[in-house]
């Protein structure tokens, strides 16, 4: 596919010209500003959009637009863009006219919409490329660098084969490396894992809160943290009263039930108690059966020893205790890292000084005496200090170390208490961790809560629940509530206290709710970044890390994806790109070296004999670029298999001296030989060069495109700015 | 979340032949053998990458 001409209606400084070009060796020639760059600019422009619409529209008028004709393999591919509103048109033809496929619609650069999408598909399957950056990468040749120096090369080629225009897949997985490490000391890829990172620090600050991480601590005290306060706390203490309150009204029912039993006349039939019944111990309901179900459900083991309860209880003291040491001890590490030493060297070099200045005073002059003295009360002062400093740093220290001895006891203590503990669970056959012991606890407070449920008069009965073998999984349930009042006038005075506090109650919660109400509408009124700070900083502290957690797993996750991508892409690309540069390197060196090649990481080697290879940085300039230029005409191919467009050089050789410039003019003919090139450039003994090699020539003054020459050796006249 | 990994744009890119099409075309293969989670992992990581090699506006997860 070859670009056949551009039509430019409103670009830059060009209005309703066309340029043609031809198959084969193209030299756009022009003195600087004639805009040979705005030309070569206009086919990416054109084909994918831009963000510099101030660069190309004409000044003074609002209208900025430019066509592209593409032919080659039986067809035409027109793309015209209108740059001010992005409107794309593009229609593909065979060789009798008929459409074969045409679009219609609105592309920016970067637009996402279905109608982009749909073009760029389009683009894809026409021209082999959909996108700015690789078009770039693939067909643009710029001014690069008047050596290669070092990485340089490699990183080129490394930037050229990552699909972009500006980056090396190397640097990115760098830097991926480099963020993953300044968080987090583990990584599987053995780097400086004895520094503590962000992850550690923050796992350390929540280990040394874990003791105080219950108790809420506002950050900021302002009015919106204030608010948020008050909500936290009336919503837990509404909770509280709303359980309360339920609860009390079940034992009003109960109690109400109770005198009705105890007035006889009006208790329903078949509701007193049965003969087997003790008065004390209340029947269980119908709902009974369900309970066992429930009960395991809860996640309590089967039959659990009677010491259950009391191990549970020692294992959140050991707990509590082991918790509530973590603050002294960060106090104390605190209080030594702050134990300044007695910086003696500076001490002992102050005295020599002042012991010099005493010597020598007393040596000159003893008219001086008065200086020596001076010097010498200093020099005693600033040892006397040094000395008390010494000493008190001594006692801290011992004070400290004699602290840490103490906590050391402590946990030791705790530790040891920890252990016996374990020891009697295991023995009871239990589970002896102390996540274990924690999930237990929880099973237990769920089995107590059912339990509650199930009688409806916790708060004013104890409950105790043991599981006999005797009777399989059914449970024996033995109450020590009170029993019912004796007579029904104490029941009926009892219950009309009750209900009068039920009331005052219920109008106390009203009040409540109404008062939260209200809070969290004042909340929502205040300003969003100042509520967001109302948190406790053990919240934030957890929340950062989950953060971290994850990021730290999505940049290992990346950091593996690009690693097995680049080592695919050797596997896969290299061999054919090594093949293809090496034949086209081959010609540029009349045979000379037979085969060129890139290692892992891009750097290119050529072979000097049959068993001998050599990297690119022994050879001369002119074969370094030779090699560059052979690489960037292969990538091209490999890329766009059968679909190349052409290849652009802006001024590519301008640092270039003649007779490197000959050379590099040799490759570029010979890179022209197989499809089309098109040279820009300002450099007017190229114009003979295109005379004599019968290259196409497009002559640009500083307002407008001269003349397009013919093939052929008709140049005289076209060149007249040469 | 599957939105990335199920877009044309990745097909698009998916095509390239270059590290970032590799990149793409692996992706799509370990996507299809991950479960939710990891699903998510991964595209969170293709979109960091993409961003990365200047294939997505805004790639950070």
């Amino acid at each position: 596919m070859i670009l056949r001409s551009i039509e430019l209606e409103n670009f830059g400084k060009f209005r309703g010209q066309t340029v043609e070009f031809r198959r084969g060796m193209n030299l756009v020639i022009g003195p600087n500003e004639a805009g040979k760059s705005t030309l070569a600019e206009a086919v990416p422009a054109v084909l994918f959009g831009s963000d510099h619409l101030e660069k190309f529209r004409p000044w003074g008028r609002n209208a900025c637009s430019a066509a592209l004709f593409f032919e080659g393999h039986g067809r035409t591919i027109q793309v015209k863009r209108n740059l001010v509103t992005d409107e794309v048109e593009l229609v593909e033809k065979d060789d009798l006219y008929h459409v074969l496929s045409q679009f219609s619609g609105k592309v920016p650069l970067r637009g996402r919409s279905a109608t982009s999408r749909e073009y760029r598909d389009l683009l894809e399957s026409l021209l082999g490329v959909s996108d700015e950056g690789l078009f770039r990468a693939t067909y643009f040749f710029g001014h690069h660098p008047q050596e290669w120096s070092g990485d340089e090369l490699a990183q080129k080629l490394r930037t050229l084969v990552s699909g972009t225009a500006e980056t090396d897949y190397a640097e990115i997985l760098d830097r991926l490396l480099e963020e993953h490490f300044a968080l987090t000391r583990s990584n599987p890829w053995g780097r400086d894992k004895q520094r503590d990172r962000e992850y550690e620090n923050l796992c350390q600050q929540l280990v040394q809160q874990s003791g105080t991480e219950a108790v809420p601590v506002f950050v900021e005290l302002d009015n919106t943290a204030e608010l948020a306060g008050q909500i936290e706390e009336l919503t837990v203490e509404l909770e509280s009263d709303r359980q309360e309150y339920a609860k009390g009204l079940r034992y009003v029912e109960r109690l109400r039930r109770q005198a009705e039993e105890i007035s006889g006349p009006h208790a329903p039939e078949g509701s007193s108690p049965s003969p087997s019944q003790s008065p004390s111990r209340p029947q269980p309901p119908a709902n009974a059966g369900t309970l066992a179900d429930q009960l395991v459900v809860a996640g309590l083991p089967q039959n659990p020893p009677r010491e259950l309860p009391e191990l549970l209880s020692e294992a959140a003291d050991i707990r509590q205790q082991l918790a509530t040491l973590q603050q002294p001890y960060a106090a104390l590490g605190s209080r030594e890292k702050h134990v300044l030493k007695v910086p003696w060297l500076m001490l002992f070099s102050l005295v020599a000084a002042l012991l010099v200045v005493v010597a020598l005073a007393w040596w000159q002059d003893f008219q001086l005496l008065w200086i020596a003295i001076a010097a010498a009360a200093c020099s005693g002062t600033l040892m006397g200090w040094g000395g008390w400093r010494h000493v008190a740093r001594k006692k801290t220290l011992a004070e400290c170390d004699k602290e840490r001895s103490r906590l050391d006891q402590k946990k030791q203590a705790a530790q040891q208490r920890q252990a016996d503990l374990s020891e009697r669970c295991e023995i009871l056959g239990l589970p002896s961790s102390a996540i274990d012991l924690v999930r237990l606890q929880k099973q237990v407070a769920a089995h107590r809560d059912l339990l509650a449920n199930y009688w409806g008069e916790e708060g004013a009965t104890a409950v105790e629940v043991s599981v006999s073998k005797d009777h399989g999984d059914t449970e024996s349930v033995a109450t020590d509530a009170p029993g019912a009042p004796d007579a029904s006038v104490e029941a009926g005075e009892e219950l009309v206290q009750l209900e009068t506090r039920m009331t005052e109650f219920e109008a106390e919660l009203r009040h409540k709710e109404d008062r939260l109400q209200e809070l969290r509408r004042q909340l929502a009124e205040a300003p969003a970044e100042q509520s967001r700070q109302a948190v406790t900083p053990a919240s934030v502290l957890l929340v950062r890390k989950h953060d971290l957690e994850e990021r730290i797993a999505v940049l290992r996750k990346a950091v593996n994806l690009l690693a097995e991508a680049v080592d695919e892409f050797g596997r896969s690309h290299l061999v054919r790109l090594n093949d293809e540069a090496g034949k086209l390197f081959g010609k540029i060196t009349s045979g000379r070296y037979a085969a060129l090649k890139l290692d892992g990481d891009m750097t290119p080697s050529i072979q000097v004999d049959s068993r001998r290879w050599m990297s690119f940085e022994h050879f001369s300039r002119g074969t370094v670029d030779a090699i560059y230029l052979a690489l960037r005409i292969a990538l091209a191919k490999v890329r766009n298999d059968g679909r190349s467009l052409p290849l652009m050089l802006d001024d590519p050789f301008v640092h270039l001296d003649q007779k490197r410039l000959a050379t590099a003019l040799n490759l570029v003919d010979l890179a022209a030989a197989d499809g089309q090139l098109i040279l820009f450039s300002h450099n007017v003994e190229l114009g003979k060069r295109a005379a004599r090699e019968r290259w196409h020539v497009v002559p640009l003054d500083g307002d407008s495109v001269v003349a397009s020459s013919e093939e052929g050796g008709e140049h005289a006249g076209q060149l007249h700015l040469l | 979340m599957a939105n990335l990994l199920g877009s044309t744009h990745i097909e698009t890119l998916a095509r390239e032949e270059s590290v970032r099409g590799v990149l793409v075309r692996m992706a799509l293969e370990q996507a299809e053998q991950a479960d939710r989670e990891e699903l998510v992992q991964l595209e969170k990581a293709l979109k960091l990458l993409l961003s990365r090699f200047q294939a997505l506006e805004d790639g950070a997860p």
